[in-house]
């Protein structure tokens, strides 16, 4: 009796084996202290201009500066298409007649998407972002250039 | 290692063929506990891994005291005189992690020794029902270590796996205290266990495992370390 008792035990024991193997479930959790965000300001050729007229083109010309941070990427975007896309502080691209549909006016948005300076993971691998908008109002009607 | 498993299945036979063994009893025994082993290697690796972490994780486990456990088919040799062999394993592992709320990065790794070897014991004091026995005991020490680093940013997910083998001699000796009842006894083990590791390959590539300040130089699994279980033995006709 004793030793059949005894049997049972020890394979229990055995069938507990697999359980007995090496884990972790601990994980080290953190909530990031952010550093202020970053100073953006941005300059483009369309600031003093009310409603500027493409015509044949229009260069728009823009620069960025940021301070404690780093701009990942711009976007400009008309008509929900994206016409321009650089991840470079100052550029230019060009907007054309074909690229709206509008005969009167339409509208250029100009994203920026920079670091959020949070100190998470996403934000040092560079996968978070702040975004800056800017929006112009841009004349596609070929009246003016007549 | 090759001269290792022929010591080890010399002795087995030498066990069976010995003068008066077919004449004494046998029986199986099974044992659990806790086993610390150095694996100085893999806590360099997992620190070096750490180190390269784009944030500041932190070690929550490395490769603590972990399970061992044994299922040996012991031989009466002698009164006085216990032969034996069988499968010995133990588990150990290390973690590092960091989490927020954007993502997570972890590496894993999980090393399992798993030894086949033989024994002898030695009652240095015998009683009616308590016996205190000195053994020694040889193994081929099979390691494996899986080492699994994963970073989740936004739900966008880079895992890389990896599998070490390596074969080594152990061996261990030790103190064994028994109580004994009829047919069977239960008690404890104590003992220190030397492995003499070997060089980790990759089961995928055949690459050595390298140290990566020093390519020249191999890591290796230490299972060298102290163990303490928790035994019992039955003996199969008495």
């Amino acid at each position: 009796m004793r030793k059949t008792t005894l049997v049972k035990v020890t394979l229990t024991a055995l069938s507990l084996l697999s359980g007995c193997f090496y884990s972790d479930s601990e994980i080290y959790k953190v909530v990031p202290v952010a550093d202020d965000p970053p100073e953006i300001s941005v300059v483009t050729n369309l600031d003093t201009l009310y409603n500027p007229s493409v015509n044949d083109s229009l260069e728009v010309i823009y620069e960025v500066s940021i301070e404690n941070g780093d701009l990942y990427f711009v976007d400009a975007v008309v008509a929900d298409q994206t016409i321009h896309f650089s991840d470079t502080t100052h550029g230019s691209f060009w907007i054309y007649p074909d690229q709206s549909d509008e005969t009167e006016l339409d509208t250029l948005y100009m994203d920026f998407y920079h670091s959020t300076n949070s100190n998470s993971l996403a934000d040092i691998a560079g996968y978070e972002a702040l975004i800056t908008n800017l929006k112009y109002a841009i004349d596609f009607s070929q009246e003016v250039s007549k | 290692m090759r001269n290792t498993g022929r010591f080890i299945t010399m002795i087995l036979i030498l066990a069976l063929l010995a003068p008066g063994a077919l004449a004494q009893r046998t029986g199986f025994s099974a044992s659990f506990g806790m086993a610390s082993q150095r694996m100085d290697d893999l806590k360099y690796l997992q620190q070096y891994i750490l180190d390269t972490y784009p944030v500041e994780g932190r070690i929550t486990s490395s490769f603590p005291p972990f399970s061992t456990g044994s299922l040996n088919i012991i031989k009466e040799w002698y009164d006085h005189i216990h032969i034996g062999g069988g499968y010995s394993y133990s588990t150990t592992g290390g973690k590092s992690s960091y989490s927020d709320y954007s993502g997570s990065i972890y590496t894993e790794m999980d090393a399992t020794s798993h030894r086949l070897g033989a024994f002898l014991s030695y009652s240095i004091l015998g009683g009616e029902q308590l016996d205190l026995s000195l053994y020694g005991r040889v193994d081929a020490n099979l390691t494996s270590v899986e080492s699994e680093s994963a970073i989740n940013v936004l739900g966008i997910i880079n895992r890389v796996y990896n599998k070490y083998r390596t074969i080594s001699p152990s061996g261990s000796a030790g103190l064994e205290l028994m109580y004994k009842f009829s047919g069977f006894s239960v008690g404890m083990v104590a003992g220190y266990l030397v492995d003499l590791p070997g060089n980790l390959t990759n089961t995928d590539s055949d690459n050595d495992l390298t140290d990566p300040n020093n390519r020249d130089r191999i890591l290796t699994a230490d299972w060298t370390g102290w163990h303490i279980e928790i035994k019992t033995l039955i003996w199969l006709n008495f």
